[in-house]
């Protein structure tokens, strides 16, 4: 069972369909992208997921319970939503000691995820003092608290300097190598590129494309392989002849061959005594893909 | 529900709004006493009983409630909350019980504090002074009214959630809508929230020449204090568990 499982979610607002029967699971240990345009119904998702919003039907659930039924819930997830707000006269330290002592968490984790988070040296300021840079590490630390073993972060890069991005990526990574299942809705696609290992895409409220990042960025045929050789006629014919399909590149530019990993061509190329100049995984940018995806929608 | 108890009264602690609505009731209830203790010539017994239920802890503690439930929405901060304690109703009656102990501890500290300076002030002067027992009496009803309105603030923050419209309503019935109805229609404006059915639990109708003929007896003010914290729980719950926090 996926530590994340969303089926048949449907979300609707009066005559506004917000979310349209989505379907996809979140696994341990991979940070998993969840992009859209405007209104593409992401925001609803993830608040569906966390129980802040009753959908019109389907279900998310964590480990197979909602998230209402979970037992001190930020042990098990930990989430930062887009408009993540703290009382303006409480100070960022008094803010976590209110949820450490609400989730039950020992007191030194307060600590524990001010440093993480870089605002030990501000945890005794009131929050309206905060930058909104701060306000999002603040966000991020409560978060942490409880340790959870799913991590759901809505634009989590919002108001962060290049560094603090740098810093997200970082963190983000390393909550997947520690086997946490990371859920994290960017519009920052080239930010999301460097950090995910799976993509969900939605659009109009519905599905538009999941799977690894690999995959979506191959589109339906997954990566292409493009290879140069000292000879790519012979070359294409024999990759031909292990039943791949070929797209000549102009004068000298090597061959395409879609569907089939880097790897694969050098062995069959190896085996047809072909000496390969180039080799290498040819992809569509994230950008492309998700272009594709929506029909040419704006990003969020 | 001791953590969320325990939140929510750390909560309280960790802002400002405790602290100034605590030093603004103590320093009114004071001024009255005070003012009254050294100027008025004549008392009796029920006059000074009356002096120690001036403490104005009724009205700041519900208006204490509705801030801390209604700001929820106002600072947008009740997605945390409910993300941190996914059970509405339960986060709701720990709101409306750490309200409750909030009011009655700001109320001991008001009344005892007046109890004090106004005793001291009448014995200078060689005034009545109230016995223990009055004065243990006026404390206990006083700390009953301030956790039951603790409470009310609380469901009429839940129930209407615009923190400066709910404020206006508890003001308008406080100061115009239950005194003109406890003055023309009394057998219907004893049974009101905020002064009507309070009066009839510390059995205060005022100085010299009024009576609490038209209060409600006690027990009876107990009752009808609870049944308006039931509606107004029963109003929040039903808005907090259909609604979609968005």
């Amino acid at each position: 069972m996926a530590p994340v499982e969303i089926r048949g979610l449907s979300k609707r607002f009066g005559n506004v369909l917000a979310v349209n029967d989505l379907s996809f699971d979140i696994d341990a240990g991979r940070v998993t992208g969840f992009l859209g345009p405007n209104g593409a119904g992401k925001s609803t998702s993830l608040r569906a997921l966390l129980g802040l919003v009753r959908p019109t039907s389907g279900t998310a659930t964590f480990g197979g319970r909602r998230y209402e039924e979970l037992q001190r819930p930020s042990t098990k997830v930990g989430a930062v939503l887009e408009d993540a707000s703290f009382h303006p006269g409480r100070t960022g330290r008094n803010h976590l000691r209110v949820l450490a002592v609400t989730g039950r968490h020992p007191p030194e984790r307060v600590d524990v995820v001010l440093d993480t988070v870089g605002l030990t040296a501000a945890a005794d300021r009131r929050v309206k003092g905060y930058s909104m840079g701060m306000r999002q590490r603040l966000a991020i630390a409560s978060a942490l608290l409880g340790d959870p073993e799913v991590l759901i972060l809505d634009e989590p890069t919002n108001g962060l300097d290049p560094p603090g991005i740098a810093w997200m990526r970082g963190m983000l990574r390393e909550q997947a190598s520690r086997g946490r299942a990371v859920l994290v809705s960017s519009h920052l696609l080239a930010e999301v590129a460097q950090s995910v290992d799976d993509v969900v895409v939605i659009s109009g409220g519905q599905m538009r494309g999941h799977g690894t990042l690999e995959q979506v960025l191959g589109g339906d045929e997954g990566p292409a392989t493009q290879v140069r050789s000292q000879d790519d006629q012979r070359l294409a014919r024999a990759l031909q002849a292990a039943g791949h399909d070929v797209t000549a590149l102009a004068a000298g530019g090597g061959l395409i061959v879609p569907g089939v990993s880097p790897q694969d061509v050098g062995v069959i190329a190896h085996d047809a005594g072909i000496y390969l100049v180039a080799l290498g995984q040819q992809s569509r940018s994230l950008e492309q893909a998700f272009f594709a995806l929506t029909g040419g929608e704006s990003i969020a | 529900m001791s953590a969320l108890l325990q939140a929510e009264l750390l909560k309280l602690r960790t802002t400002r709004t405790f602290v100034a609505l605590v030093a603004a009731a103590l320093a009114l209830s004071l001024l009255v006493v005070v003012l009254v203790s050294i100027l008025a010539d004549e008392f009796n017994d029920n006059d000074v009983r009356n002096l120690f239920t001036a403490d104005f802890t009724g009205l700041f503690i519900v208006l204490l409630g509705v801030i801390g439930m209604a700001g929820e929405w106002r600072h947008r901060t009740i997605t945390s909350t409910v993300l941190a304690a996914p059970d509405r109703i339960r986060l709701l009656a720990a709101k409306m019980l750490s309200y409750a102990a909030a009011g009655a501890l700001l109320s001991l500290i008001v009344t005892l504090t007046i109890m004090l300076v106004g005793t001291v002030i009448l014995s200078l002067r060689d005034k009545e002074t109230a016995d223990l027992a009055d004065l243990v009496d006026v404390l206990w009803r006083n700390l009953l009214v301030a956790a039951l309105v603790g409470a009310l603030g609380v469901g009429i923050g839940a129930v209407v959630r615009n923190q400066v419209a709910a404020i206006i309503g508890v003001l308008f019935a406080a100061f115009v809508l239950e005194p003109t109805l406890l003055g023309l229609a009394p057998d219907y404006g004893r049974f009101g929230p905020t002064q009507g059915a309070p009066s009839g639990i510390i059995q205060v109708a005022g100085f010299d020449g009024e009576d609490t003929e038209n209060l409600l007896a006690p027990g009876v003010a107990v009752l009808v204090m609870l049944g308006w914290i039931g509606a107004f729980f029963a109003a929040a719950a039903a808005r907090l568990r259909g609604g979609d926090l968005v």
